[in-house]
């Protein structure tokens, strides 16, 4: 589902982010992307939805390459893709229920669906009960679900997740984990990038490490 | 690479191949909910910061009223002169030695001339009770042996130009019973002249006012991409198209320019309005009942049109160019 072939990014300032990556990501599959802070997985993460072209290399999804994607049709990959980001990136002047409806009001859904399916993504978050307050007002937990809420509510059949768990605690982190596995157990395919080597070794599941934008090790499911 | 396989997004790949391809009638609800989503958050938009958006329309009303009130005032300025001209004619002075008699043979004759509208007879003797009327010299006019005033005749010419007028001229001079022809014109082409020129100034004002508004547009457009910086990066990561994000800022662009073209008339008829009262006493004072109108439909809605036209255009050139910078290729960050 989503291959990348000999990727490299550089920047101009500071050499190599990523040099050399290859690896696939099978449909269905969730694996996890591991390495210290600076190691490249925002990096990598933003080339799949084309925030960034790659230096040199390939990258495959579906297989189709997407290098040689227009600009005007990077939009429609990205509605196929759920994004969660480590700072959230909500909309601070919406409500919960606004911020959530995002991916779908700009597909052009009808208000009707829309808040069905707004509804569906918070009552799996947990957040039914406060689609009227606004970010800002909740917890670093509760935001970051609305995050995950808005990145499910179109049901994208990849998942990309940077840090997820990284502002909540170990009981809330859990939590959220069992929400991809859900996911993951409808066929969804899930890449989180994660620096939390406990939460990541709880689950046995692929895992790429990453350093100094190199990959150095792929843990296969079977060897945890 | 030589030969890259076409990649669409758009349908296909990701999608079960049964809603590939969607039927004409999802695809116009598709972009009904996109229309509707645009205009709802630029009515929100403009309420979430009523003064600023009112302090815009204000701007764009008082460019718009400029052209538009000059306008109404030229309109209302040709209208008594066209009056006038319809009711200008010549007066024809027959050789003193001519009596009431040759007059009458003579009129009858003009009457007949496709140039002439009317003509009307003014005998010597009618000429001398007006002229005593008039004039108050009566007294000074009794003391005299024998009226020595001519025949005149009052001829309307058919066609009030001043070529047609002219050339009727020309002929009514070479007539044999003829002293002289005269046709006040002068003044009337002056002010006509006059009034051309402003009505130049007038199109020349509202193109210039019209870029304006471009301007005017623009620049509320470029402050709102500004503040709202964080939320169209959010969009765009979550796959807007850049008409999702510029249809908000068109409809902006459209309600600012409508607002303003609407307050921009009520100004204008206002002035209109406060002035109708001192040149209605004007023209009674000139023993005419004309009226002042308010600025036409057509003015209207053309002004409208073209304000609108303008507002969306300076939306659509301001957001265009913020997209392209955001633009992946450019390398810039979300």
């Amino acid at each position: 589902m989503i291959e990348f072939k000999n990727v490299s990014k550089r920047y101009n300032e500071s050499g190599d982010a990523l040099s050399d990556v290859s690896f696939q990501v099978q449909r269905g599959e969730l694996a996890f992307l591991t390495g210290h802070s600076g190691a490249g997985k925002s990096t990598l993460l933003r080339l799949i939805p084309i925030f960034e072209r790659p230096s040199k290399g390939e990258i495959i999804l579906d297989s189709q390459p997407i290098q040689g994607l227009p600009i005007r049709d990077i939009p429609f990959l990205r509605r196929k893709l759920g994004l969660i980001f480590q700072d959230f990136r909500l909309l601070n002047d919406r409500t919960v229920f606004d911020n959530v409806a995002l991916p779908l009001l700009l597909s052009g859904h009808n208000r009707i669906d829309v808040a069905r399916r707004v509804r569906g993504a918070l009552d799996k978050v947990g957040l039914l009960k406060k689609e009227k307050r606004m970010p800002l007002g909740l917890s670093g937990g509760e935001q970051q679900r609305i995050g995950i809420a808005r990145a499910i509510v179109h049901k994208p059949p990849i998942i990309l997740a940077d840090e997820p768990t990284g502002n909540l605690d170990p009981e809330l982190a859990g939590e959220i984990m069992r929400i991809f596995n859900e996911f993951n157990s409808l066929g969804v395919t899930i890449l989180i990038a994660s620096h939390d080597l406990n939460l990541v070794n709880r689950f046995s599941r692929r895992t790429l490490q990453l350093e100094h934008g190199k990959l150095i090790k792929v843990v296969t499911e079977h060897a945890v | 690479m030589l030969f890259r396989k076409k990649v669409n997004f758009r349908r296909g790949i990701f999608r079960p191949p049964i809603q590939a391809y969607e039927p004409i009638k999802t695809r116009v609800n598709t972009y009904l909910s996109l229309q509707k989503e645009a205009l709802n958050t630029s009515f929100v938009r403009l309420w979430v910061t009523p003064i600023g958006s009112m302090l815009t329309i204000l701007v764009l009303a008082m460019a718009l009223a400029l052209p538009v009130s000059l306008h109404g005032l030229v309109e209302n300025a040709q209208k008594p002169l066209q009056a006038l001209e319809t009711t200008s004619q010549i007066s024809l002075f027959l050789k003193p030695e001519l009596n009431n008699q040759s007059g009458r043979r003579l009129v009858e004759i003009l009457k007949r001339n496709p140039k002439v509208s009317t003509a009307e007879l003014i005998t010597k003797e009618q000429g001398l009770v007006e002229l005593s009327e008039l004039s108050g010299f009566a007294d000074a006019l009794s003391v005299l042996a024998n009226n020595p005033l001519p025949v005149v005749a009052l001829i309307k010419p058919a066609k009030t130009d001043v070529s047609s007028v002219s050339q009727l001229l020309q002929e009514l001079r070479k007539l044999p019973e003829a002293d002289l022809a005269q046709f006040d014109t002068e003044w009337l082409n002056k002010l006509r002249l006059m009034l051309e020129i402003a009505e130049q100034c007038v199109t020349a004002f509202s193109l210039l006012l019209g870029i304006g508004v471009i301007f005017i547009v623009g620049n509320t457009i470029r402050l709102e991409l500004q503040t709202r910086h964080e939320e169209i990066a959010v969009q765009k990561l979550l796959g807007a198209t850049n008409q999702f994000i510029r249809r908000p800022f068109l409809y902006a662009g459209l309600w600012y320019a409508l607002l303003g073209s609407i307050l921009a008339l009520s100004l204008a008829n206002t002035i209109i309005l406060a002035v109708r009262d001192p040149a209605n006493q004007l023209a009674s004072l000139y023993g005419s009942t004309y009226q002042l109108s308010f600025i036409d439909l057509r003015a209207s809605l053309l002004m409208t049109l073209t304000a609108v036209l303008f507002g969306i255009s300076g939306a659509w050139i301001v957001v265009s160019f913020y997209l392209r910078k955001l633009d992946p290729a450019k390398g810039t960050k979300h």
